[in-house]
């Protein structure tokens, strides 16, 4: 039996809509190539005459009492078996619509996808949309079985109806065909014999086919990824451990780290009982590297030559299994190899109905059991693939509240890689001293001072607080100073005579610049009514300082009075009160105005949030 | 080692990772039966040389004289931190079940006691999927509610080796590393590894057991097979099932879904 040894045992998966005969050819493919245990079959006879059923093979796989007694798949099961030539790992997946999540657990690990079509219903809704699961797990080869024949009394014609159906949906989702066979796994025919049953069948037996089929295995050719799952210390030792996803590992390897763009080379393999000098796709391994650089658990190994590309904004195919509805800009978790990010939704761009392949483009928020295709942001640089490049570091789970929602296949056509972005813009690698730099590739922008300079009542406060809550949720590290505020820590005593509006200007502009360099983007919400006191502040930081001018008139303000202070000044109970008893300067050149006497609250903060995405968020749109 | 067996034994060794990356406070049992020998193995393996969490024998009382002795030669010899825990006596299990399941649930409640007392937050326990038609259908971090119940009609999705591992503070996660592997893997990876085992697993006057439980409620199997390649090659050609010589497992149809879905393992 030494054919049996030292190969690989294929995962088969049998898939297809509910009672199409899933359980029952797994079952009776067992019970041909006498694989049922001895007593077995005895005892399956009794319990299918307790329920007053013919034998019943899908009881082999079906051992909960629930899905004896229902007569359905609930779970997936994994059962081993071995035909004259190889061995194999059956996975049985329910039909059943309300158990996609588990159809999804049982076929996210085969190898061969197998769909099994009732010859006599015909194509059915779990039937497409496993068809089309099986392509978002990767599984792009699919043999058809088209099942009970002995139904439709063995009819060609019927048959050729079916399948004509089925190549035709197949053709449109992309899904390759490799062989259909008419078989009836009731009574045997074509599983593991043709049948006479079926003597127009050109084809070879479903078993045939599996024992001769070509499992497309890339996964050692492609380049070095090497997610690190821990670091273990041993004393003053570090190990890193992973498992090479794809590529290989070997001593006096230069390994280049994302996202933190090192590259450090590989000092030692560490295993127990003995280290090897090389390790291949599938191996977990131990190593240490020759210099310490920051590493964390998710970040992801490779060659500098071909590494992964770096993202933060990306598409992505989803399945999605919550009971609860998808929620745009909502904070989720993205699990991807090893890594953990919080990320958000930002669009739904389609929602496919798996049942006629049309899309639906408006009001989406799929549901349940949809496949659908989407944008994704995430505050953090998460290092990925295309699912076409590389379907292992291609593909993440979402998490919500701990629990996994949806899984998704990562398209990264058209959005660009944010290490070319970070480089061309002579940005450093992090470095043991963490610069601003470092937290700007954290955080996904650069730090920025949006200086506000208009008349009290200008509507800049408002501005600030909204434009505050856009970027916070956008992820972006925000804050704002405001004069006011201001005026009750760092510049208490500070009046408004000229000196202290100076001192007031000065303060508020040095604490803008530390929050910068702490990586944040502040927004500076002050009247600052003196050209040169403005452009003091600007100096500070020139490179990112960005004026914006809250343009609305005296007159506007004054009818405005949100504080009342105007009428107060009017009155003289104010001194200084900028407008009425001291001058206001309007900018020569601001970055930008926002007209707030023409347009809404709602337009300027639009306008601004654009402005501070374009100009320092690290991926430009909008 | 064969291309499939190291494949098998790197999944296994993904998993502990995982779980020991993942879940705060976790334990595993030791059986002293050939599968849970082969999950210390690959736990050495997988930390590269030193445990990092201790062993539970979870102890019926019952056992054969050749495993206490094997337990307390392989505590000191492999240097494990080992929890032995004891099991209520069979009148304080629930009455309903048959005789033979009856006395093996006294491990579900034994275990539940170490549960709670060193507040686990993850047991690895070496069921495998070929063993019985329920555990086939496990997940590989498979939830235990509060109860220790297994919720089979609603487990959650795992794809892509990525599960759930968070769950409400009195729920324990089981954690599976050797769901994939199949009873003729077993014995080829002690053999290709020189694993030790207990000697009754060895053909004595015709017979020998193939799956160790307590004392009263195994039975050996007819076999000649002396040592591990003959072990092998019979398992290569039966047709009897590994749990055969299992009591419990015949006494109902449904019996051993009950048994685990209130925490057996």
């Amino acid at each position: 039996m030494s054919f049996l040894e030292n190969v690989e045992i294929p995962k088969v998966v049998i898939v297809g809509h509910v009672d199409h005969g899933k359980s029952s050819l797994i079952g009776r493919l067992m019970y041909d190539l006498d694989e049922v245990p001895s007593g077995k079959y005895e005892e399956l006879k009794l319990v299918s005459e307790k329920r007053g059923m013919e034998f019943e093979y899908a009881f082999l796989l079906d051992a909960l009492q629930a899905e004896r007694d229902q007569g359905i798949t609930i779970d997936t099961t994994q059962i081993f078996f071995k035909t004259k030539k190889k061995k194999y790992v059956f996975i049985d997946a329910p039909g059943h619509k309300e158990f996609i999540r588990n159809m999804i657990t049982g076929a996210s690990s085969a190898d061969i996808a197998v769909l099994i079509i009732d010859a006599h219903e015909g194509l059915k809704e779990q039937t497409k949309k496993h068809a089309y699961l099986l392509k978002l797990l990767g599984l792009d080869d699919v043999i058809c079985l088209f099942n009970k024949m002995d139904k439709i009394n063995y009819d060609e014609k019927k048959f050729l109806k079916v399948e004509k159906e089925l190549l035709q949906f197949a053709n449109n989702i992309g899904v390759n065909v490799t062989a259909t066979v008419p078989v009836s796994a009731k009574c045997g025919d074509n599983i593991l014999k043709i049948s006479k049953n079926l003597s127009w069948y050109n084809g070879k037996p479903f078993c045939e086919i599996l024992d001769t089929y070509n499992i497309k295995k890339s996964t050692e050719d492609l380049p070095l990824r090497l997610p690190i799952q821990d670091i273990y210390k041993f004393g003053d030792k570090r190990v890193i451990v992973g498992r090479v996803e794809t590529g290989e590992i070997k001593l006096n390897d230069e390994l280049f780290f994302l996202p933190s763009n090192e590259t450090v080379k590989l000092k030692s393999f560490e295993a127990w009982p003995k280290a090897k000098k090389k390790y291949i796709a599938g191996d977990n391994v131990g190593l240490t590297i020759e210099n310490q650089i920051f590493i964390d658990k998710g970040n992801l190994i490779s060659h500098v030559k071909s590494c992964p590309k770096l993202m933060n904004t990306f598409e992505a195919n989803l399945f999605w299994l919550s009971e609860k509805k998808l929620k745009i800009d909502k904070q989720y978790f993205m699990k991807i190899n090893t890594g953990e990010y919080s990320i958000i939704i930002s669009k739904v761009s389609k929602v496919i109905d798996t049942d006629n392949l049309s899309s639906k483009t408006l009001g989406l928020s799929p549901e349940k059991n949809d496949v659908c295709e989407v944008i994704i942001h995430s505050s953090q640089l998460i290092p990925m693939d295309d699912f076409k490049d590389n379907q292992k570091t291609g593909r993440f789970c979402i998490l919500d509240e701990e629990k996994i929602i949806a899984g998704g296949i990562i398209n990264l056509q058209n959005f660009p890689d944010q290490k070319d972005v970070i480089q061309t813009k002579n940005i450093k690698p992090i470095s043991f001293s963490v610069t601003e730099i470092d937290r700007a590739l954290r955080f996904n922008h650069r730090s920025a001072i949006i200086w506000m300079t208009g008349l009290s009542g200008s509507g800049k406060s408002t501005i600030a607080k909204e434009i505050e809550k856009k970027l916070f949720l956008k992820n972006y590290n925000v804050f704002v100073l405001d004069g006011d505020n201001l005026r009750m820590g760092i510049n208490r005593g500070l009046g408004f005579s000229t000196e202290d509006r100076t001192e007031n200007i000065r303060r508020a502009a040095e604490v803008a610049k530390l929050l910068t360099q702490a990586g944040f983007i502040v927004i500076v919400s002050l009247i600052s009514p003196y050209i040169s006191e403005r452009k003091k502040a600007r100096d500070i930081r020139p490179e990112i300082f960005k004026e914006i001018f809250i343009k609305a008139s005296i007159d506007e303000c004054k009818k405005r009075d949100v504080k009342g202070l105007y009428s107060k000044a009017i009155k003289g109970e104010i001194e200084n009160f900028t407008g009425i008893s001291s001058p206001y300067e309007d900018p020569k050149s601001p970055d930008l105005i926002l007209n707030t006497e023409n347009e809404s609250i709602a337009e300027s903060v639009k306008k601004l949030e654009n402005f501070i995405i374009k100009e320092f968020g690290v991926i430009k749109n909008s | 080692m064969n291309t499939h067996l190291h494949k098998l034994e790197n999944e296994s060794i993904y998993i502990f990772r995982q779980a020991y990356r993942s879940i705060k406070n976790i334990g595993m049992l030791w059986s002293l039966g050939k599968d849970s020998n082969v999950m210390v193995w690959i736990a050495f393996k997988a930390f590269l040389g030193k445990i990092p969490f201790p062993l539970v024998h979870v102890d019926t009382g019952k056992k054969f004289k050749e495993m206490y002795d094997f337990r307390d030669k392989y505590e000191k010899k492999w240097n494990i931190k080992l929890i032995k825990g004891n099991c209520p006596p069979v009148e304080e299990i629930d009455p309903s079940l048959p005789p033979a399941a009856r006395s093996a649930a006294r491990k579900t409640e034994g275990l539940k006691k170490i549960l709670k007392k060193y507040e686990f937050k993850g047991i690895i326990a070496g069921i495998r999927r070929d063993e019985q038609g329920t555990r086939a259908k496990e997940r590989v971090f498979s939830p235990r509610d509060e109860s220790g119940k297994w919720d089979v009609k609603n487990q959650p999705p795992e794809f892509w080796d990525q599960s759930n591992f968070n769950y409400p503070d009195k729920v324990h996660v089981r954690i599976h590393p050797l769901l994939g592997w199949t009873e003729i893997d077993i014995w080829q990876y002690i053999k290709d590894q020189k694993i030790p085992i207990v000697d009754l697993y060895y053909s004595k006057n015709g017979k020998r057991y193939r799956s160790l439980g307590d004392k009263d409620i195994t039975s050996p199997v007819s076999s000649k097979a002396k040592n591990l390649d003959e072990i092998i090659s019979e398992l290569k050609i039966t047709k009897v099932s590994e749990r055969s010589g299992r009591t419990m497992d015949h006494e109902q149809e449904d019996v051993f879904e009950k048994l685990r879905s209130k925490g057996y393992m």
